[in-house]
């Protein structure tokens, strides 16, 4: 066989075609089959939704309101709290703290035992982002410091005198 | 020759054999190539139909999702999205003797075993019927509803005559509770009384029906005003109860209940009893509920210009051969907040004498009580209302109550309008969106609105209302108890106790109307029978459970400022 330069190319011109027609049809029964796995998927999620309904359903009828007032006059006996039991604001709030007066007896008191390990430390702040706590997060402004009891103090009491004072 | 003989026929003869070798090859060549083009065909088609498979079916839609989801018939909820109404696939039970096939017995066991074992999953069962049908061997429902629980476990029988259609079904999750206001769907598959007639059309409209009609009514409010008319009217052995209550600014009826109701999943013949709606049907004569929009409509007018004036209350008034008289005496004269406290027919008939017919006539008019009352429910009663102009004596006893007919739904209205500033807006039962300006007709003033809050407030705080005074809620409101009209003029043993109120009084929100059909005097209501001693106090429960849920809370310190009409009160029953 004597093949020309003109007849290679040819050749590999529809050695290429036919690479990509099958690549094609290849990639179109890819994407069909995943379609139909979401049809698949959509059929499912609706006789889930079916179902949710169906229980929801089962659950409003056995919770309506006729068996929750049957089952609270056998069982629990609740009554609508009165109009003593409510509070319209912190003005109310307030008006129920009083002063101790001298003759009261003193506060109870809990005992609570005291956490030997990490120096009284305050529990670690965890971060929502990465999960892990929050010392263990590069600070931005230089060196992190783990907040304890003893250095709490330090942040609150922290200001930064900008520049000289005219004294 | 011999030679040439046999020669010439091993010639032929292998000429012979190249022959029938060539032909051979020949036809097993053209055999072959019939096998590869019949598999090729067979390959094609099946490449064809795989690349039609993959091309063009299956592509998913979001319409098909969207219909698979879409309900039969559209839920109805209350206004906090709690469902109401449902179409639900629920699970029948029906008998199929033909689904073994063959001319065999249709069932594996016999009748009486699987009756039995049926009777076991469903214990309220009757075995006699059920193994006579299961033996008679005829299609048909043994259930039409089977929990899908029990659907399981019959299954488990092994019994393939027994079948489990799914058959989307109307279903109530609440069961009775606000039937009236729901109706129910029919074997032809349309609503019937209630919001399913209403919405028929747009439940069952493809385009509308996947979104959920939502009412007005709150379910938890429903629920508690449903239980204690049943507790008063179980109390005092009446005929039946009506309960509305109603949004002042918007019209919105948060609860409405006629008792006694009817189960709208099963309508029987007990139930179609009850399916006629007291709130919204029935026209009654109200009684003394109607004094307060006397008065208001005087105070509008300008006539009652001043509250401390007093009116005699010791003569009943003879008119047209009638008496106006009060229950009892009050003394000799009342002015106008102790004729409401005392509910004296005698001084309201002197208020609406100095009226005159046409003005009260305009106002009844205004606040529609000559009308159907305003609302979505195809059952709306037609009052009584006396025609053309009024009478002395017409005027007279409209102003007490007594010659129209109203439903309770009207005297709602009313009560709204004279509470919230003086406009009438009519009831909906669908919800309105918050923020929304429902449109209204003024049918007082502001002041005389103003004004009425006060009294309304001083009956409950001191009249005939204080049963109905819940701590802390400012309830205001007027007692009626009228004599039910019968064949033969008004029957003295039959009467109509209502308690109209609103609250809270010193920014009214909701109106509230309970009304007892023919209560008895009992213990539970301490041997009497009017509205004071039994509507007032159903209010007066009431209210702490639905005051919270509606948003209001109870407050000692807040009230309506009556100071300038407390000195008009003098101490003691009447004086």
């Amino acid at each position: 066989m004597n093949l020309t330069q003109d007849r290679l190319r040819s050749i590999g011109w529809a050695a290429v075609l036919l690479t990509c027609f099958t690549l094609t049809v290849v990639l179109t029964f890819k994407v069909n089959a995943v379609k139909s796995q979401v049809r698949l998927t959509e059929r499912e999620i609706a006789s889930t939704r079916q179902q949710k309904l169906f229980l929801e359903t089962e659950f409003e009828a056995r919770a309506n309101q006729q068996q929750l007032k049957s089952l609270n006059d056998v069982e629990f006996g609740y009554q609508a709290p009165t109009a003593g039991q409510y509070l319209e604001g912190e003005r109310q709030l307030a008006a129920l703290g009083k002063a101790r007066s001298p003759d009261a007896p003193s506060p109870i008191r809990v005992a609570s035992a005291a956490l030997s390990d990490n120096n009284n430390s305050l529990p670690a702040m965890v971060s929502p982002l990465s999960g892990k706590a929050m010392a263990a997060e590069p600070s931005r402004h230089g060196e992190a410091k783990i907040t304890t009891a003893a250095t709490l103090g330090e942040h609150l009491s922290h200001v930064v005198v900008r520049g000289p004072r005219s004294e | 020759m011999t030679s040439f003989a046999v020669s010439t026929a091993i010639t032929s003869g292998r000429r012979d054999l190249v022959n029938v070798r060539t032909r051979s090859l020949l036809m097993a060549k053209w055999r072959v190539l019939w096998v590869v083009l019949g598999f090729a065909a067979i390959a094609m088609a099946a490449m064809l139909r795989l690349a039609f498979l993959g091309l063009f079916l299956g592509l998913p839609s979001a319409a098909d999702l969207a219909a698979a989801l879409r309900p039969q018939r559209g839920d109805i909820t209350d206004r906090n999205g709690v469902p109401l109404a449902r179409a639900f696939p629920a699970y029948a039970l029906w008998y199929n003797p033909a689904a073994l096939g063959g001319d065999g017995p249709p069932l594996v066991h016999s009748p009486a075993q699987v009756a039995a074992g049926l009777s076991r999953i469903l214990p309220d069962l009757d075995m006699t019927e059920m193994t006579r049908r299961l033996a008679e061997g005829k299609p048909g429902y043994l259930r039409r509803r089977i929990m899908p629980e029990d659907a399981n476990k019959i299954h488990a029988m092994g019994e393939p005559a027994l079948e489990f259609p799914r058959e989307t079904e109307r279903f109530y999750p609440q069961g009775s509770m606000a039937a009236h206001v729901l109706g129910f769907v029919g074997a032809d598959g349309h609503g019937h009384v209630g919001m399913e007639e209403v919405f028929d059309r747009r439940l069952t409209d493809p385009a509308t029906r996947g979104a959920p009609a939502v009412l007005a009514i709150d379910t938890r409010v429903q629920g508690a005003l449903e239980d204690e008319m049943s507790r008063a009217m179980l109390d005092t052995n009446a005929k039946g109860a009506a309960g509305v209550i109603l949004d002042v600014d918007t019209g919105e009826v948060v609860a409405l209940a006629s008792l006694p109701s009817f189960n709208p999943n099963l309508i029987d013949r007990a139930g179609e009893a009850n399916i006629f709606n007291r709130v919204t049907n029935q026209v009654y004569e109200l009684g003394s509920v109607i004094k307060p929009i006397t008065v208001a409509a005087a105070i509008d007018a300008g006539v009652v210009t001043d509250l401390g004036r007093r009116y005699q209350s010791s003569r009943p008034i003879a008119i047209g051969g009638f008496q106006i008289s009060d229950s009892h005496s009050f003394g000799a004269s009342l002015n106008i907040p102790e004729a409401l406290i005392h509910s004296s027919n005698i001084v309201t008939a002197q208020v609406a004498d100095q009226l005159g017919g046409a003005r009260l006539n305009a106002t009844m008019r205004a606040l529609g009580m000559n009308e159907r009352p305003y609302i979505e429910l195809p059952a709306r009663g037609f009052p009584i209302w006396p025609r053309g102009d009024w009478s002395r004596i017409t005027t007279m006893t409209v102003s007490f109550g007594h010659g129209l007919a109203i439903t309770p739904l009207h005297l709602a209205e009313a009560y709204a309008a004279m509470v919230n500033g003086g406009i009438w807006r009519p009831a909906t039962l669908v919800k309105v969106q918050p923020g929304t300006d429902v449109a209204g007709r003024r049918v007082f003033k502001a002041s005389t609105s103003a004004r009425m809050r006060q009294l309304l407030r001083m009956i409950v705080d001191l009249g005939t209302g204080r049963k109905a005074n819940a701590a802390g809620y400012r309830v205001g409101g007027k007692t009626g108890s009228a004599d039910k009209p019968g064949a033969h003029g008004y029957q003295t043993t039959k009467i109509v106790a209502t308690f109209a109120a609103a609250f809270p009084m010193d920014h009214p929100r909701y109106v509230i109307i309970a009304m007892l059909d023919e209560p008895q005097a009992t213990a539970a209501s301490s041997g009497q029978r009017t509205a004071a001693w039994n509507a007032a106090p159903l209010v007066g429960r009431l209210v702490p459970r639905i005051g919270p849920l509606l948003g209001i809370m109870p407050d000692a310190t807040r009230d309506v400022d009556i100071t300038d009409l407390a000195p008009l009160i003098g101490s003691g029953d009447g004086e």
